[in-house]
């Protein structure tokens, strides 16, 4: 058994009077160190599926377990503390305060991590994480200084410095151009290959879903395909 | 760490930060000003109750009754009559009658025949006889405190080429003790020792110093001429209160003050035209005012049914006549005695309570600005909430708990209304100091005041921070991330 398992999870919102089914059941398991690719239409259910693996969202029915424990039904906070030491967040529009210098985005998730860093502390944390993505140079950057890459870059660092063990990333390349898509692609990779990290990317493009090792297709709410890249 | 998020939130946006800032500060200074506005003028006013002299009676030499369409019969003060004795006393006793011109209440913008003639030929007769023995024995009364005789005349003041049309006063030593609303801006009021050897020495009014010296020049010590006579100048009296300087035309500043013997020796008179007495405290001015009234008729052996040659006038009928029509005036100085039933107590009171009106205006005033500035804050922060939306959503995916957004919120309103808060006590301070030095008020600003201004920047940021953290706590995380 995996790091990640999920049995028959399912997900109804309602809408008005509508219920909406966006999950009728998944059933998942990630290994440590998997890099998986999450495609599939829009409204076949990936977002939800990536904010309940995110802690950001509760299941309606279902288990999750999450390094072997139970997380589908527990607090509010618990899951705050999850998200802030277990999952790092990547998004579609990088989701940097405005504002804001890089390096103290790359911050953000230490204020929040209970462990009591002193500012300069949280300061070089942040700063060496930039640097091993190839940033030192932007640290003192507004995010509308840097380029979209850049930008990501900065996201990725801030997933990754409270050392997560599993990294969540939705469209991390849909406001990108393709060579960049590409290099941060390749980067996704490279964390996964030298840190073992977890990565689950959602994407609906193929050729971006092809950077990953496996990937799992939904259709409607449901698991379609689930199944190894051949190695190219 | 919570405050160290909220006070780096404040930061990125500084603009807004610092125009929510300048909105507290403004509604808290805003209050401690108009308190201290309010404290000044509330004690001006006092100042200046006591300064009318409220407890000033002033005798008169010579009587009047007019009659006319619109002029309403007088009775005698001392007169305790039925009214059918009245009404019969009415018929036997002839009325005196008077040119308006000899109406003490009148204001003349030329000599009146008393002043070109003297009071004999002028036709007042035995009214004129208002003599410093009087005004002796009126300072033995019980209840007097001051006493001052007075010699009024018209006189030309010359300064080599300049010269001056002015009020001229004969008084005496204590005038300045009666007069509070006087400052002797520069010397000293004449001596007792120059009344005595009646000696030609002058304290002139502001008005009379700026018409005749130059502005620099120093007036004291320099020879002025009346009469063709030289007279050194020992002092300059002004107004006391900023609100209320001298004006030609009035009586107090525009005028020269000489001791009183000096005009009987130069004019060659004995009779004082005006006694000025002051009471002990103001509630015994009526009866001070009748113990007058009963010993100048002795003196002056006026038989029981015949009139006053003399006229007793509290200040509360000066008030209460000023600025009235001189017909009217006349009906309610003739009046007097039923005026006294207004006490200077409640008149006094009605002042004091219409100052504290004022000042509760003021203070509402200052208060809305004040409940604006922390509008504008709750303003800002739920505009702050609802733009950073964004920023929630992320601290939200990034770990922060509801509890610790919330926070932030809340404390970014409370650093803006403590901040603001403290420049805004800052400023009232300083703008206070401002007012009370170029207005001369005493600058009362109480610590008291200072805290609870200071309390209700802190209520309202707490208020205006409450709600917008409340709905930022709330917000759905996935709702959030998604907000564009």
């Amino acid at each position: 058994m995996g790091d990640i398992s999920v049995r028959d999870l399912k997900k109804t919102y309602a809408v008005g009077e509508v219920r909406v089914e966006a999950l009728r059941g998944v059933s998942l398991d990630i290994k440590d160190g998997e890099f998986i690719a999450v495609i599939g239409p829009s409204g076949s259910g990936k977002s939800t599926l990536m904010h309940i693996l995110g802690c950001l969202d509760r299941p309606t029915a279902g288990r999750y377990l999450l390094g072997g424990r139970d997380v589908s039904q527990i607090s509010p906070d618990e899951r705050a503390s999850i998200r802030n030491r277990e999952i790092g967040f990547v998004f579609q529009s990088f989701n940097l305060l405005p504002r804001t210098p890089a390096v103290e985005n790359v911050e953000l998730p230490l204020l929040y991590n209970g462990r009591k860093l002193s500012r300069s502390q949280r300061r070089s944390r942040a700063l060496e994480m930039l640097a091993s993505l190839g940033l030192s140079d932007r640290a003192l950057h507004h995010p509308n200084q840097l380029s979209g890459g850049q930008q990501q870059r900065v996201a990725i660092a801030r997933a990754l410095v409270n050392s997560p063990k599993l990294v969540l990333a939705d469209e991390p390349t849909g406001n990108l151009d393709s060579q960049t898509s590409r290099e941060i692609m390749e980067l996704f990779g490279r964390l996964n290959a030298e840190r073992r990290l977890t990565l689950v990317v959602i994407t609906h493009e193929r050729n971006i879903a092809a950077c990953a090792s496996r990937i799992v297709e939904l259709r409607d709410g449901r698991v379609e395909s689930d199944a190894p890249v051949r190695a190219s | 760490m919570s405050f160290e998020i909220a006070l780096s939130g404040l930061k990125r946006y500084r603009l807004r930060t610092a125009l929510s800032l300048v909105g507290l500060a403004i509604g808290v200074g805003a209050v401690l000003v108009t308190v201290a506005i309010g404290n000044g003028a509330h004690a001006s006013i006092q100042d200046q109750i006591r300064a009318a002299g409220l407890n000033v009676i002033l005798v008169k030499a010579g009587n009047y009754k007019t009659k006319g369409d619109e002029i309403i019969e007088v009775q005698a003060p001392h007169a305790r009559l039925t009214p059918l004795l009245d009404r019969l006393l009415a018929a036997l006793v002839p009325e005196v009658l008077a040119h308006p011109e000899n109406d003490p209440m009148e204001k003349h913008d030329h000599p009146t025949a008393a002043e070109r003639l003297g009071d004999a030929e002028a036709g007042l007769g035995a009214a004129a006889t208002l003599t410093q023995e009087d005004a002796e024995a009126i300072a033995d009364l019980p209840g007097v405190r001051d006493v001052a005789s007075g010699v009024h005349e018209n006189v030309k003041v010359f300064l080599g080429e300049r010269r001056w049309f002015t009020r001229l006063h004969g008084t005496d030593v204590d005038l300045p003790k009666i007069r509070r609303a006087h400052a002797l801006s520069a010397g000293r009021f004449f001596s007792a020792r120059e009344l005595r050897r009646a000696e030609a020495v002058v304290v002139l009014g502001s008005v009379v110093r700026d018409k005749l010296f130059p502005l620099e020049a120093e007036p004291v010590g320099a020879e002025v001429t009346l009469w063709h006579q030289s007279f050194r100048v020992v002092g300059v009296t002004s107004s006391a209160n900023w609100m209320t300087p001298g004006a030609s035309g009035d009586d107090e500043f525009d005028a020269v003050y000489v001791p009183f013997t000096t005009v009987h020796r130069l004019l060659n008179v004995t009779n004082l035209n005006t006694i000025t007495i002051t009471a002990d405290s103001t509630g015994e001015v009526s009866q001070v005012a009748k113990a007058v009234t009963e010993l100048l008729r002795k003196r002056h052996r006026i038989a029981d049914t015949a009139p006053d040659d003399f006229t007793v006038v509290t200040q509360a009928s000066e008030v209460l006549t000023k600025g009235l029509h001189p017909n009217v005036a006349r009906v309610l100085a003739g009046n007097l005695p039923n005026l006294e039933r207004v006490t200077l107590e409640e008149l006094s009171m009605t002042l004091e309570r219409s100052s504290r009106t004022m000042m509760a205006l003021l203070i509402s005033i200052a208060l809305v600005s004040l409940l604006v500035g922390g509008i504008g804050i709750g303003n800002v922060m739920l505009l702050s909430v609802t733009e950073r939306t964004r920023e929630i959503g992320t601290r939200l995916a990034v770990g922060a708990r509801a509890k610790d957004v919330g926070e932030q919120f809340f404390l970014e309103a409370l650093l803006l209304s403590g901040v603001g808060g403290v420049a805004g006590v800052l400023l009232g301070i300083a703008a206070s100091r401002i007012v009370s030095g170029s207005f001369g008020w005493k600058a009362s600003l109480s610590p008291g005041v200072v805290a609870v201004s200071y309390g209700i920047a802190i209520a309202i940021g707490v208020v205006a921070g409450f709600f917008p953290a409340r709905r930022a706590a709330r917000l759905d995380p996935i709702e959030a991330l998604r907000y564009e």
